[in-house]
């Protein structure tokens, strides 16, 4: 695939999108199917309930090793979790990608570009979480 | 209700949601939020949780699409995700320390009052197009795209400053309200930088991704990602956004330019009433 050609590079962001839209997807139905078949009959009110920090209803704390936990006791949450963080991922992977493909056009300005709004987002995504007093 | 029922309520509403987001390049939440607060009940947290994951769905749902058939501009995009990118962080501050409601009525009231310059140009196809000259051209933000009837469009761009002027006020509101980032992305597009319809929405779709990961975080960790909600709003979110997106590509810009003068109208009011504390 010649790189330096902008209409394969609209082809690889679009599959670096599309990749990751399936498999969040495949990852979210199975977690919704798991959801159904173990609770699809409860009601819905205990799901619903607003704890901040805490997964609904599992009491699961929001952190990696919460996650983590959730993934190996197959918690339908946990895997509905991991497909949403798949699903948030991937304009990042996309910002990610674009930076070595303006590279390989040798466009200096757009790498520049690029490349900051890329760090801003890991700064927002990563760190902004753990700044006391921010919220959104 | 049973989670089943909610389950399938959900994946429905979304579908709708993301064949409307994906077109005029909102993202759906708009949809998304007043249907979950106000017909289910659910807390607003929760309602902008989903939404972030909403709007997330719709643009990377429906932009291998747009990118395809090249009617997204992937330089515009880029360019002008440096202003919302930061907007979304500075959002997230201002959160902290202001009161978020009074913005919001400004928001939504300049969102109001941009309904006049788009009801003026509610029947124009393509723009004239610019010279392209200076700031434009150097960041090389033109381009070119196949219409419906086969007609090759090519256009160009112009005052960037104000599109980027316009795009931090877009992030500026996801960061602090988990809503609103597209209608200030189009608008901007639009009105400043003078792009065809088309690009607008589908730049905008594509932007708005980038915009709403930058939040995401925040949302997560705090816990107001409720994977029952999520579940079904992802699902229908991206099957409606696959469905919009190649209705996009058989519309007239004067036909997508309507949808979203209206769309506009229920965004801004929207805004206003969950200012004034009629809505949650």
């Amino acid at each position: 695939m010649n790189l330096k050609d902008p209409e394969s590079m609209n082809v690889v962001i679009g599959k670096v999108l599309r990749y990751g839209v399936v498999l969040s997807g495949m990852i979210v139905i199975l977690g919704t199917i798991g959801l159904i078949l173990s609770s699809g009959t409860s009601e819905t009110a205990p799901f619903l309930a607003y704890n901040p920090g805490t997964v609904p209803h599992d009491g699961i704390d929001v952190s990696p090793a919460g996650l983590l936990h959730g993934l190996v006791t197959f918690s339908a949450f946990s895997w509905i979790e991991l497909g949403v963080i798949v699903l948030i991922a991937t304009p990042v992977s996309r910002v990610l990608i674009s930076v070595f493909l303006f590279a390989a056009e040798r466009d200096r300005l757009y790498v520049l570009i690029t490349a900051v709004v890329l760090a801003i987002l890991l700064f927002s995504i990563l760190v902004t979480p753990f700044i006391p007093g921010f919220h959104a | 209700m049973f989670v089943v029922e909610f389950v399938l309520l959900m994946f429905f509403v979304s579908i709708f949601a993301g064949i409307f987001g994906s077109i005029v390049g909102l993202g759906g939440g708009i949809v998304v939020i007043p249907v979950l607060t106000i017909l289910l009940g659910v807390d607003i947290h929760f309602a902008i949780g989903a939404s972030i994951v909403a709007i997330i769905g719709t643009s990377s749902g429906a932009a291998s699409t747009y990118l395809k058939d090249k009617i997204t501009n992937l330089r515009v995009g880029m360019f002008l995700e440096l202003a919302s990118a930061s907007g979304a962080i500075m959002g997230a501050a201002i959160a902290a320390y202001t009161n978020s409601a009074a913005l919001e009525a400004i928001f939504g009231a300049i969102l109001l009052i941009s309904i006049v310059p788009m009801l003026i140009k509610i029947g124009e196809d393509v723009p004239k197009s610019p010279e392209l000259k200076g700031l434009p051209k150097r960041l090389g933000l033109k381009g070119t795209y196949t219409e419906t009837d086969g007609r090759v469009i090519s256009y160009n761009s112009t005052r960037p400053v104000e599109g980027l002027a316009g795009t931090l006020v877009a992030g500026i509101l996801s960061g602090l309200l988990g809503i609103g980032g597209g209608a200030f992305k189009v608008l901007s597009m639009d009105l400043a930088m003078k792009l065809p319809m088309k690009v607008s929405t589908t730049t905008s779709n594509f932007m708005i991704g980038v915009t709403a990961a930058a939040s995401a975080g925040i949302y997560f960790a705090r816990g107001d990602v409720d994977p029952l909600i999520v579940a079904p709003v992802a699902l229908g979110i991206l099957v409606g956004a696959a469905v919009g997106a190649r209705i996009l590509l058989r519309s007239r810009n004067t036909t997508i330019r309507k949808a979203f003068a209206a769309v506009l109208v229920v965004a801004a009011v929207e805004m206003i009433l969950s200012a004034a504390g009629v809505l949650p």
